[in-house]
């Protein structure tokens, strides 16, 4: 099909006219067997007629009445006609007699004879109904057909339609690849070629979008080093010296420069793990030995601010997920609890399996965020309380917002809650398994 | 006499529709040069052979009309065999078989709107015995097309051994012909199927175009059947390939 307008024109007027054409040849046909047959009828009855006139006292139904009257003497009648003259005008007129109303038709040929020929209405309307019917049955009968027909071919006109419909429906949110339909019809063309068009624009910008924040990223990392070399130098260089620094401007240029650090290492894992760029390397792990890997990998810090961990609850837990991913989740909640707890704070990893889902629990006695702060913290560079947090802890506003793509990307669930203990946050974590 | 007309127009022009239609969607890129080829010789011939028509039937013993549209049919044949075999002329050839049967068709139909007896009787009859027909006959044609479009895309197969029946066909008119001019034995009676499916019922006249079909047909006619379908069907082999490359 290679133009819908003309598919759906040519094919419907080549259908309308060929079951119209075919049942007016039908009605013709029908309606001239009951003509035939009216006729016939008509021939027996004369003929009947006829008969009767050569046999006096015969009392056969005809189904037409008949007079003849001879200088206004009655000479003939049939059975049905009165004794009376059913008509007195020439010509055809409707009179009631034998309980019946008939159609009559009076002829005077000569001025001494007249002939009046009478039929009952209800069998005049009885056969032109036949012959009505007859003709009207084969178009009413057609129409269900046309109907069907029109349906399917309808149908099949909106047929690239609705595969091209479908085969945006089936795209998943990263599926930037053209739409590819074969015998796409001239009224489609144009709307397939703009929606490619658009998906490789899309795919385009993505991809730059992509690169550019971590091609950013990868080149500040470098001079981020060489100025943290520098900085750790000059610090000592001015300790040996003697030079006095009593505003310690020094400590807080280096504290930005570990911010600035940590920040675009953020920025670079959350690229890594946006769902939209992530390829996925799912594979069997154990999330219960990839917890106590970052445990281990945390420690130093815990043991540093003398704060207590636990892991509790399964001691392996098999579940499909991507390690990196996994481990960076992991990573990303033990260290916001250790940084965001005080001194001597509790941290508390849990494990369980619940509903089919592998469930973790990260939980700290640390002061905890309002309930109206939950859905906020989710969100790219959000801090509680801005840059000035209570906690005084450099952070980027990325850490939940990675968690919360990690969870994505596995088709999981975060929710944050009041920990179980007097204060603190508490994050449960569901994977399917 | 208005039926008589609807049967007339449609027993003459389905078959032209029908093989226009199969052709046309071969051809259906070129669709204007082929309307163009298949138009010039179709209405030379059928202006030859129409205005010499009472010449040619006194000629061969009073069967010289018979055998002059037993020739167009075989001819028609031939050159739909050799245009599904080449792929160079197969568009001029596949014209040429077009106009052939129209002029058969076209010169069956002229002689009966012209014949002395119609000026006897109703025009307006004749008229819409013409419309009946015409509009019937065309209905069908459209649909066969989108039909056929169909098929050549998913099953090729189809085409080919549609556009066989209907090459055959004509092979099958000639051969009736031949027949009653005794000029080809006929053999015994192969079936007989007038009661089940009449020659003049409509489904009767749709087969009859689509693939020659005869209520009592006889052994040459059946023999000649079969040779001339396998004959297309073999010379149709590489009609997916002769159809891509003119497309």
């Amino acid at each position: 099909m290679r133009s819908l307008r003309r598919y759906l024109v040519t094919v419907l007027i080549a259908l309308f006219t060929l079951i119209s054409f075919l049942a007016a040849l039908q009605s013709y046909r029908q309606s001239a067997g009951r003509a035939e047959a009216l006729f016939d009828q008509d021939l027996q009855v004369l003929a009947s007629s006829l008969a009767q006139q050569y046999q006096a006292g015969s009392q056969q139904e005809l189904g037409l009445a008949l007079q003849v009257w001879q200088n206004n003497q009655l000479v003939y009648r049939s059975p049905l006609a009165p004794d009376t003259a059913m008509a007195e005008s020439a010509g055809f007129t409707e009179h009631n007699f034998a309980g019946k109303r008939w159609r009559v038709f009076r002829q005077t040929p000569t001025a001494l004879l007249t002939v009046i020929v009478a039929q009952p209405l209800q069998q005049r309307q009885q056969l032109a109904d036949e012959v009505i019917t007859a003709s009207i049955y084969p178009v009413v009968l057609s129409l269900p057909l046309q109907a069907l027909l029109i349906w399917l071919v309808v149908s099949k006109a909106l047929s690239p339609i609705k595969r091209f419909s479908a085969q945006l429906a089936s795209k998943k949110a990263n599926d930037l690849t053209p739409v590819e339909l074969e015998q796409v019809p001239a009224e489609l063309d144009q709307m397939l070629k703009t929606t490619n068009l658009l998906f490789a624009r899309l795919a385009d910008a993505f991809e730059r979008e992509k690169r550019f924040a971590s091609d950013v990223a990868h080149e500040l990392r470098t001079p981020l080093s060489v100025l943290q070399v520098n900085l750790h130098n000059a610090s000592q260089q001015w300790q040996q010296s003697g030079i006095a620094d009593p505003q310690d401007s020094m400590l807080a240029l280096q504290a930005g420069v570990e911010r600035m650090s940590a920040l675009i290492e953020q920025i670079m894992l959350l690229n890594r793990t946006n769902p939209e760029h992530f390829q996925a390397r799912t594979e069997q792990l154990d999330l219960a030995g990839l917890c106590r890997q970052v445990v281990a990998d945390w420690y130093p810090q815990i043991e540093k601010k003398q704060q207590q961990i636990e892991l509790l609850g399964l001691e392996h837990l098999s579940l499909k997920g991507d390690a990196f991913a996994l481990r960076l989740l992991v990573s990303n909640l033990v260290g916001n609890a250790s940084k965001y707890t005080q001194g001597g704070g509790a941290i508390q990893l849990e494990l369980l399996t619940q509903a089919g889902k592998a469930v973790l629990i990260v939980q700290d006695n640390g002061p905890g965020i309002q309930p109206e702060e939950y859905s906020r913290v989710f969100d790219r560079f959000y801090r509680v309380g801005g840059d000035r947090h209570q906690s005084g802890t450099l952070g980027s506003g990325l850490g939940l917002a990675i968690v919360r793509d990690i969870v994505n990307l596995h088709q999981g669930q975060v929710r944050l809650g009041a920990a179980d203990s007097a204060s603190g946050l508490k994050v449960t974590v569901e994977l399917p398994l | 006499m208005l039926i008589n007309t609807v049967l007339m127009f449609l027993r003459e022009l389905l078959p032209l529709f029908l093989l226009l239609a199969t052709l046309l969607v071969w051809h259906r890129n070129h669709w204007r040069r082929f309307i163009l080829l298949f138009s010039l010789p179709a209405i030379l011939m059928l202006t030859l052979f129409s205005s010499n028509m009472l010449w040619i039937s006194e000629q061969l013993d009073g069967f010289g009309l018979e055998l002059l549209y037993s020739l167009l049919y075989t001819g028609c044949f031939a050159l739909l065999c050799v245009a599904a075999a080449k792929r160079n002329a197969a568009m001029l050839l596949s014209a040429f078989a077009c106009a052939c049967l129209l002029s058969i068709n076209g010169s069956n139909l002229l002689l009966y709107i012209w014949l002395p007896t119609q000026g006897n009787t109703d025009p307006s009859a004749l008229l819409l015995g013409m419309a009946l027909g015409v509009g019937i006959g065309s209905s069908i044609a459209v649909l066969w097309y989108y039909l056929l479009t169909e098929l050549k895309q998913w099953r090729m197969l189809s085409y080919r051994l549609l556009l066989s029946l209907l090459g055959v066909r004509q092979l099958m008119m000639a051969s009736a012909l031949l027949i009653q001019s005794d000029w080809l034995p006929a053999g015994p009676q192969l079936w007989q199927t007038e009661q089940w499916l009449p020659e003049q019922s409509e489904l009767g006249f749709f087969l009859q175009a689509l693939l020659g079909y005869e209520a009592t047909p006889v052994l040459s006619q059946g023999l000649i059947y079969i040779a001339g379908l396998g004959l297309l069907l073999w010379c149709s082999r590489n009609l997916k390939n002769n159809i891509r490359s003119a497309q």
